[in-house]
């Protein structure tokens, strides 16, 4: 059945808007979609992803599902959260304030320890094969045609280049970004000005017109599109170079991280589809407590400056907000004070768009070693971010006369965690 | 359609029905046969169909599909001249010939079977030179798989054919899918845990019977000499049970619907090598060793329908089935005659690769415009009744760009003139060789390959689907390859732009040398337009001129 998992709020707003816009010029009961004012409003108001990658494995006791005083507790204690009765670590004071705007889901095993199996099982919500991650799916889905900017855009500073669209194609695979650093070959060649530029452009077009007449366009058009979304790049290069506002960097921090959210905070502004941040360096085989302290401590203020901002932008709501890791680590902490793979039982944190906010998803035992409640694994979050999205993820993608089942079709959302 | 044409049509599927049970009348090649069941000369057909198309296009195509790349200036001039009226089946031939045809299907064949991803054991290199070996002898296509699906990686000789099993680490969930998409058209991916949920010929049993040849072999990694090579146990059984209806499933080895392969007694000794720790396990009955032999047994007709449909894709810009891997019932060939016909030539000729592109490329199917007359309705893709765009391969993109803008030349040139120095102390003629020449040259140019396949490269998904993402564009806009490529040197396009007098002249040298044809009236008024405006034959104006022609729609595709 297909379930309606629209951002509800989303009409509210609207009604609201246009109900004051329309006040103010004197034009109630106009259509709403017939305004293009509201056609703009509701372009402004796409439903997109905002993935915050943290990389290596984030331990689950030392961020949503603490366990102080027990054997593989650790030295961290557990504070209360803006949820009633919900306590997270104390290594994410600033987050546990705003929990009323996240959920955790706490009974994740992916019954792997494997970073490149994790990784792809989260992202693809398989455990094996050729399909789309959730930023390629929801730039083929969500991404408004007139876009200006690519539908998944990925932040981060190293890292695998993975093969993220499969049969989706080239235009919605992840586009990389080195931290703040603009896409490769943005600039236009040296020697070359802007007005040389713009007639070496048309020049080209002048010579597709030729060659367009009396053939079919829908190859064509995917190659000229690829030049236009360049030039729409291009087109934004001082935007990628324009350094963030003092009062900004005062709040994210000055770090990679905080200025690659600042990055990301102004790519969902301009109507970027997905963002993808990763946050590296969650490997803690050794020293997993000082680790922790130090990568969360980085972590925790710019997510919640990050988190804030979106909500105050009234983005939150069409914005689906995802901190996920490929696993989480072990209980048994290890000779080096270490912890290591272990994705038998750990958590992500979910909020935004389609979300139940607030909520405590399925259990652990008491010393985390085994999911006591409602095991989930990776397909069932798939399931659970695509329909957050209003994607029917039981679906099917129809590619080129082939119809692939857009999320596991034996896995199923996690209905209480939508809104 | 009219009454006569359907007589027609049945008169002369009557007639194919006849030649191909008949060796009298097997004279008619292949090639007409092909024309007369895609529908050349059915008056209804030909009504909508495009003109044929004419030669420099024709040569420009067929360079690209035979040989991976634009000919020469020199070469359309002279294909251009030439009066002779079999000229087309020359040229189709003597590009068969050429090393770069092995070349161009070393290229296409690694990338259908590998897909590009990163190497694991087997050395990119010796696959791909083991490849070109196999392609530039006409291996045929049966004992070239035969080949690659049998080696155990032991023996150095075979080792390189071993890349396939070897690098997809003889993992079930890869190498059972793979053989089924590859081999057979048929993607089993969703048949692994039950029943494909939309495909009704994809059974869960289908995926294991392949998996079943594999599921007793494992990577056998060598602790003295860290190679990789496969390993296999003599015991082990295939069972499956349906996600959805719990139901418990067994198969012994077998090609989809084909017998079931069954396990000889087990003998006392099962081993000819028994398995210990550090020891590569050899049974005295190997399933593996079956499947080689499985996939091409002459009763095996997918594995013989999924190559020429990738053949026929290869030329014609489409299968006769598409994608190219989803053969099933509810996604039958678009001319299902012609399939069987070029199905049964393959199995005449013996798997003969070279002569199946051979009789495509002198059919009036593929010898058509691609463009259609300006008032006649685009007909559909699946009629083949006009000539389909087929986007450049990165390989092909990359090879045309320095052959249009003259590296490839410039680079042949310097590299004969070292050679000749070495020749003439040797007493040999290594730079007339036209196999060493292909040899020196892609040696010399490899890494812009490589360049172009990492931009526009895919990895995985097979489909004549066509992509472009914007760093590919900025990469072609900004890069700093394809800017130097512009830069006036030597002999090269931009320096050979330079030196003409009018803008009539610019023009006519642009168009041979980068769209392999001459340019017409307008074209050559736009050329003098932009030159008039831009400081005329400023270099800056014209490598823009020449960047602006390899950056269009007419460039990227083959058309």
């Amino acid at each position: 059945m297909r379930r309606n998992q629209g951002c509800h709020q989303l009409d509210h707003q609207l009604a609201r808007r246009q109900f004051l816009a329309g006040a103010a010029s004197g034009a109630v009961g106009l259509g709403l979609l017939g305004s293009p004012a509201n056609a703009e409003k509701i372009k402004g108001q796409h439903k997109r992803v905002l993935q915050l990658y943290l990389q290596g494995g984030v331990s689950q006791l030392e961020s949503w599902d603490p366990k102080p005083g027990t054997e593989f507790g650790g030295p961290f204690r557990a504070i209360p959260t803006s949820v009633p009765g919900m306590h997270i670590s104390e290594l994410l004071p600033y987050t546990a304030q705003r929990m009323h705007l996240l959920s955790i889901v706490r009974s994740i095993n992916l019954k792997t320890n494997d970073h490149g199996q994790g990784r792809l099982f989260m992202e693809k919500g398989r455990r094996a094969g050729e399909f789309p991650y959730v930023g390629s799916i929801a730039s083929k889905y969500l991404a408004p045609a007139n876009s200006e900017l690519p539908g998944y855009i990925h932040i981060s500073t190293r890292g695998l280049n993975d093969s993220t669209a499969a049969f989706l194609g080239a235009q919605h695979a992840q586009l990389k970004f080195e931290g703040v650093k603009p896409p490769k070959n943005l600039a236009i060649p040296k020697g070359l000005d802007q007005t040389t530029d713009a007639r070496r452009v048309q020049l080209r077009q002048q010579f597709n017109k030729q060659f367009g007449r009396g053939r079919t366009k829908s190859m064509t058009e995917s190659f000229d599109a690829s030049f236009i979304q360049a030039a729409k790049l291009m087109g934004r290069k001082s935007f990628f170079e324009k350094p963030p506002a003092q009062k900004d960097l005062e709040r994210y921090g000055t770090h990679d991280f905080g200025r690659n959210c600042l990055l990301a905070r102004a790519l969902l502004e301009n109507d970027a589809t997905c963002v993808k941040v990763t946050h590296h360096g969650y490997d803690s085989h050794a020293e997993n407590f000082n680790f922790h302290l130090e990568q969360l401590g980085e972590f925790d203020k710019t997510f919640a400056m990050l988190l804030d901002d979106l909500h105050e932008r009234g983005l939150l709501e069409s914005t689906l907000v995802m901190v996920y890791s490929e696993f989480g680590r072990t209980p048994k902490i290890n000779v080096r004070y270490g912890r290591d793979h272990w994705g038998t039982a750990w958590s992500i944190a979910l909020g935004g768009c389609g979300i139940q906010p607030g909520a405590i998803i399925g259990k652990t035992n008491e010393k985390g070693t085994a999911v006591a409640d409602r095991e989930v694994d990776a397909g069932h979050l798939f399931h659970t971010y695509l329909q957050a999205l209003g994607i029917d993820s039981t679906g099917d993608h129809e590619i080129a006369g082939r119809s692939i089942p857009i999320g596991d079709p034996t896995a199923q959302p996690i209905k209480e965690l939508l809104a | 359609m009219n009454l006569r044409s359907i007589q027609r049509v049945v008169c002369l599927a009557t007639l194919i029905v006849a030649v191909t049970d008949l060796p009298l009348f097997a004279k008619i090649p292949l090639h007409q046969q092909i024309d007369s069941l895609v529908g050349v000369g059915n008056e209804q057909f030909e009504k909508n169909a495009s003109k044929p198309a004419d030669d420099a296009t024709f040569l420009r195509r067929v360079t690209l599909d035979l040989t991976g790349t634009i000919p020469s200036v020199d070469e359309v001039r002279a294909f251009l001249n030439d009066q002779s009226t079999d000229k087309r089946t020359q040229l189709v031939d003597r590009l068969l010939a050429s090393p770069e045809h092995a070349r161009r299907l070393q290229y296409f064949f690694d990338t259908m079977m590998m897909e590009r991803r990163r190497d694991k054991y087997i050395p990119a290199a010796q696959w791909r030179n083991y490849l070109r070996t196999s392609f530039s002898e006409n291996k045929p296509w049966d004992v070239l798989v035969h080949e690659i699906l049998s080696a155990d990686g032991t023996d150095e000789k075979t080792r390189p054919a071993a890349k396939f099993l070897l690098d997809r680490e003889l993992k079930a969930e890869e190498v059972t899918r793979d053989l089924g998409r590859v081999f057979l058209g048929r993607d089993l991916q969703c048949a692994q845990c039950h029943d494909h949920p939309n495909v009704n010929d994809y059974l869960q049993r289908h995926y294991h019977g392949l998996n079943a040849f594999l599921n007793r072999s494992y990577l056998f990694k060598d602790p003295k000499t860290k190679k990789a090579s496969i390993g296999e146990k003599a015991e082990g059984l295939v069972s499956f049970t349906s996600v959805f209806t719990k139901e418990e499933g067994k198969t012994a080895p077998r090609m989809l619907d084909l017998p079931e392969i069954a396990d000889p007694p087990m003998p006392k000794d099962p081993y000819k090598v028994k398995p210990a720790k550090n020891v590569r396990s050899v049974p005295v009955y190997s399933r593996r060793l079956q499947l080689a032999n499985a996939m091409t047994n002459p009763t095996n007709v997918a594995f013989q329908q999924n190559i020429v449909n990738r053949l026929w894709a290869m030329m014609m810009g489409r299968g006769l089935v598409e994608p190219l891997d989803m053969w099933h019932a509810d996604n039958p060939p678009s001319n299902p005659k012609l399939l069987n016909l070029l199905t049964e030539s393959l199995r005449k000729n013996k798997y003969n690769i070279r002569l199946m592109l051979r009789e495509m490329a002198l059919t009036k199917t593929y010898q058509r415009s691609s463009h259609v007359a300006k008032d006649a309705k685009i007909p559909e893709e699946t009629s083949f009744s006009v000539a389909l765009l087929k986007p450049l391969s990165p390989e092909q993109l990359a090879w045309s760009m320095m052959q249009a803008t003259g590296l490839t030349e410039k680079t042949l040139h310097s590299l004969k003139a070292k050679q000749s120095k070495a020749d003439a102390k040797k007493g040999q003629k290594k730079t007339e060789d036209p196999q060493w020449q292909e040899e020196a040259l892609h040696d010399a140019l490899s890494r812009n390959v490589t360049a172009f396949v990492t931009t526009f490269g895919i990895v995985g998904a097979q489909t004549s689907q066509f992509d472009a993402s914007a760093n590919q564009a900025l990469f072609l806009r900004n890069g700093l390859l394809l800017q130097s490529w512009l830069v006036p040197s030597k002999n090269n396009l931009t320096a050979r732009l330079k030196k003409l007098k009018t803008s009539d002249q610019i023009a006519e040298e642009l168009y041979l040398s980068v769209f392999s044809r001459h340019p017409n009236k307008i074209e050559k008024a736009q050329v003098a337009a932009y030159l008039n405006e831009t400081q005329a034959q400023s270099n800056q104006s014209l490598q823009q001129l020449v960047w602006a022609a390899l950056a269009s729609d007419e460039f990227r595709f083959n058309h």
